[in-house]
């Protein structure tokens, strides 16, 4: 398989240029080589969308998907494992979408520890709505809904992810395509909720992140121990995602570690469930009641 | 015979678990039983009670008249005593306290101290209540075994009830239980709220033996995304909930009318606006079901009567969900839900419990493919072809889209499912019409068991009961209403919802109407005084 037999045909109406173009060459190529090194198998893989600009991503991959409401990738991918635990099941989240909207159902991913991948498109402004400042936007921003700017620091989602119990924590930036491909096959591979902080500057409402990441993204390296949490920890507090003054910003896994997933406990959950051919008794449901 | 039985204490006393004790007795003794329950949203103290209708012929409903007032604590005696029939006994802490005093026994032993003596008095046979205690109390049935012997020297035979054939004592919820699992249930989600509850904890309890899967996710709103993400993927999906939480999942449900994934949505209706009365039950949300969800998508709304039609309307929930892949709400309310019915036999509904999903879905597989019913065959991920669910506006294959000649067209695609549904309900008896009159009364959903035992002491009216809300049965009501010569609307409502419908539906204005809104069901004599006025 090559990567461009996971593109689609459909017109393409991102802005010229945005780093979602970067997201999406990823996926396609992880996806491609996990395929190709018999680690994954394409029918059975489903992604999951949002709504804003990173949501369309649905229309640009040909793989099963669902492009379901704002701010509910989680529940859907949530609920599509749970429908057929043989799906390798990938959400693409915004930052709105997950940490605005939808900020319930991350805590409980985190929690859950079911065997899902979510990629959530930081570009720290609801975009398709036009740049409005969302959860992880830098204190200070103005844009149409906040001309007095913006009053509230930022969440750290790295931080918020490891500190709720996900299981494999990363963050990528999508402008370095190669190196966000080698944390996505990763991250798929993992078994567990895989969590994937994706840094897409929106070059239309927050294009003053692009040159400040340029500058200060470094990868970490052989030295940083993924399975040493305080370290991840300590790692994760380098950057608050806020752009004041120049702070280096670690991308790369932060952490991974291993826990029992959420399908692993259920005796019911072995198969696809629409393979399970149902002869319901009568007799034996009635039973009780004679 | 007729008797009505009242049990009641504090929460927590046990007045629900002897009431079901008691019925089942009777029960398996031949006769009929309407078991109402009647309690406040508190866990310990207050004043809870059921109250046991009981006769050789079939019951429906509670009366709010006493033969036997079965005391637990003293403000039972107090609250119901003026209600007490001329000859009724009242059974109380002077009869149980001295007993459980020689036994040294914990309080909760009364329960079988009142069964003892209530069962001498009918002269049923005190091995027949030992059996019932070890089936129901299993190995701890010693002590409550030998207090219901003490209640049973205590008491006096007054009457010899016969044997009769043993009939079936079950519930709205453990009917919409058993017709889910019939049905080929695979997944119950839900987000505890009374009186859904009952469902989840039924069918939680018997998700092992029945390979099926029952999960509370944190939320309303994650309940219905996740059952649609299910649903997606190729599980028989419920979900379960009350007004407030189906207020909250309305984005998702008009998602499933969009994505057009099946899915049934069991909601039960109690007290509201708001949180309402949380313990006590109303018909208010009716127009909240058929309209609930932005945008315009067929849907079915419909609303079982009592515990025999929640197993074969629930059945029929499942069918019609699957095969037009359309959201389906099963309407219910806390009296359905909570109440105890008596049946000859259990029976179930002739429809398949099949799956509606292609075998082997073709290569170019399309899954908004337009047909000639609007229903485009299902595939799921996994199968080979690429499936997919759109919230957007989609084109056949599911992609987005925008233009104006696409939309026209599949908005026209999932609303050419309403003819074919709406010939598909009217062979499954959208409607029901009872007795003999030429006057009229229309209701639906739990007022069914009221006004049934009502009707024989109602001269010259019938009673039609609309199951299906929607897609409504406009014809077969306007024949019965336009027949008639007096057409009164009863519901447990303020302002009388289907009324309305039925004007907007056929044009019919209804202008009597019995509506109760204090959170209490109807009784018959209820009904019957508001008809003599
Ligand atoms: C329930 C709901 N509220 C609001 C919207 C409008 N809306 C569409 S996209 C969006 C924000 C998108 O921001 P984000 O999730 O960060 O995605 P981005 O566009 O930045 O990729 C909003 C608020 C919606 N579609 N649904
Ligand atoms: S608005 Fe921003 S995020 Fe959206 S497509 Fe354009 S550049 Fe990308």
């Amino acid at each position: 398989m090559e990567s461009k037999d996971l593109g689609t045909t459909q017109i393409n109406t991102w802005c010229p240029g945005c780093p979602n173009f970067g997201i999406l060459n990823s996926v396609k190529e992880a996806i491609a080589e996990l395929v190709n090194e018999g680690k994954v198998s394409a029918k059975d893989t489903a992604l999951v969308a949002g709504i804003g600009c990173h949501g369309k991503i649905y229309d640009y991959l040909n793989l099963n998907g669902f492009n379901g409401l704002h701010g509910r990738v989680l529940p859907v991918c949530f609920g599509t494992k749970l429908g057929n635990p043989d799906l390798t099941v990938i959400g693409f989240g915004g930052d709105g979408d997950t940490f605005d909207e939808g900020v319930s159902h991350f805590v409980h991913a985190c929690r859950y520890n079911m065997d899902i991948t979510m990629m959530v498109h930081i570009n720290q402004v609801f975009a398709l709505t036009t740049g409005q400042a969302n959860a992880i936007t830098e204190k200070g921003f103005i844009d149409g809904s906040t001309p007095l700017g913006q009053g509230e620091k930022p969440i750290n989602s790295v931080l918020l992810a490891l500190e709720l119990g996900a299981t494999f924590v990363a963050r990528g930036y999508a402008l370095q395509a190669p190196h966000l491909k080698e944390i996505m096959k990763k991250a798929i591979l993992h078994k567990g909720f895989s969590y994937i902080d994706i840094l897409q500057p929106c070059i239309v409402y927050h294009k003053h992140s692009v040159p400040y990441l340029s500058k200060n993204a470094y990868k970490l390296d052989e030295t940083h121990d993924i399975s040493n949490f305080n370290q991840a920890i300590e790692k994760a507090r380098e950057w608050d995602y806020s752009y004041e003054k120049d702070t280096k910003v670690p991308i790369g896994i932060f952490y991974e570690t291993q826990r029992p997933t959420f399908e692993s406990q259920w005796p019911q959950l072995k198969q696809p469930w629409h393979t399970v051919d149902r002869k319901p008794n009568w007799d034996s449901i009635t039973r009780e009641f004679k | 015979m007729e008797k009505t039985i009242l049990i009641g204490g504090e929460a927590g006393m046990g007045s629900a678990v002897t009431s079901h004790f008691i019925g089942k007795i009777f029960t398996e003794w031949g006769y009929y039983v309407f078991n109402y329950r009647d309690y406040p949203s508190l866990i310990r103290g207050g004043h809870n009670f059921n109250i046991l209708k009981i006769s050789d012929k079939p019951v429906y409903s509670h009366e709010l008249k006493y033969d036997f007032i079965l005391a637990l604590d003293q403000k039972t005696i107090d609250t119901h005593k003026k209600d007490l029939n001329k000859g009724g006994l009242i059974f109380g802490n002077k009869d149980t306290e001295p007993i459980i005093q020689k036994l040294q026994g914990p309080k909760i032993l009364a329960n079988n101290v009142l069964i003892g003596l209530l069962f001498k008095h009918f002269g049923v046979d005190l091995n027949i209540l030992f059996a019932a205690a070890e089936k129901t109390f299993g190995k701890n049935a010693d002590m409550v075994k030998k207090s219901i012997q003490e209640g049973y020297q205590l008491g006096s035979e007054k009457e010899k009830l016969k044997k009769l054939t043993a009939k079936r004592f079950i519930s709205g919820t453990e009917g919409m239980g058993i017709g889910a699992i019939a049905a080929g249930l695979d997944i119950y989600l839900a987000y505890p709220m009374t009186p859904a509850t009952p469902l989840l904890h039924f069918l939680a309890k018997r998700q092992i033996e029945n390979n099926i899967l029952v999960f509370q996710p944190e939320n309303e709103i994650a309940v219905i995304n996740a059952a649609l993400g299910a649903s997606f993927a190729g599980a028989k999906t419920m979900i379960g909930t009350s007004g407030g939480g189906f207020a909250l999942m309305t984005e998702a449900f008009s998602l499933a009318g969009m994505a057009e994934l099946p899915l049934v949505v069991y909601s039960s209706q109690r007290g509201a606006p708001s949180t309402g009365l949380a313990t006590h039950t109303a018909q208010g949300d009716l127009k909240f079901a058929i309209n609930a969800g932005h945008g315009e998508f067929p849907r079915v709304v419909l609303t079982p009567g009592d515990a025999q039609e929640a197993i074969t309307r629930t059945q029929e929930a499942f069918y019609l969900a699957g095969k037009y892949r359309i959201p389906v709400i099963l309407l219910s309310d806390k009296h359905l839900a909570e109440s105890d019915y008596t049946l000859d036999e259990i029976k179930k509904s002739p429809l398949p419990a099949g799956r509606f999903i292609l075998e082997n879905p073709p290569e170019d597989y399309k899954s908004y493919k337009i047909t000639v019913n609007g229903v485009s065959p299902a595939a799921v991920p996994g199968q080979g072809p690429i499936v997919r669910a759109n919230s957007y506006e989609h084109d056949e294959y599911g992609h987005t889209i925008e233009d104006a000649a696409t939309t026209i067209k599949m908005q026209d695609k999932r609303f050419k499912k309403s003819a074919y549904l709406k010939k598909e309900i009217s062979k499954l008896n959208p409607v029901s019409v009872y007795g003999k009159g030429s006057n009229l009364l229309v209701s639906h959903g739990s007022t069914k068991g009221a006004i049934l035992d009502a009707l024989p002491q109602l001269k010259n009216f019938r009673f039609l009961q609309v199951s299906y809300l929607e897609p409504f049965p406009s014809e077969a009501v306007a024949k019965e209403i336009k027949k008639s010569k007096k057409v009164i609307l009863v519901e447990n409502s303020a302002t009388g919802a289907l009324a309305d419908v039925i004007k907007e539906k056929i044009g019919i204005e209804i202008k009597n109407k019995i509506l109760k809104y204090d959170g209490r069901p109807f009784t018959p004599a209820y009904l019957i005084k508001e008809l003599k006025k």
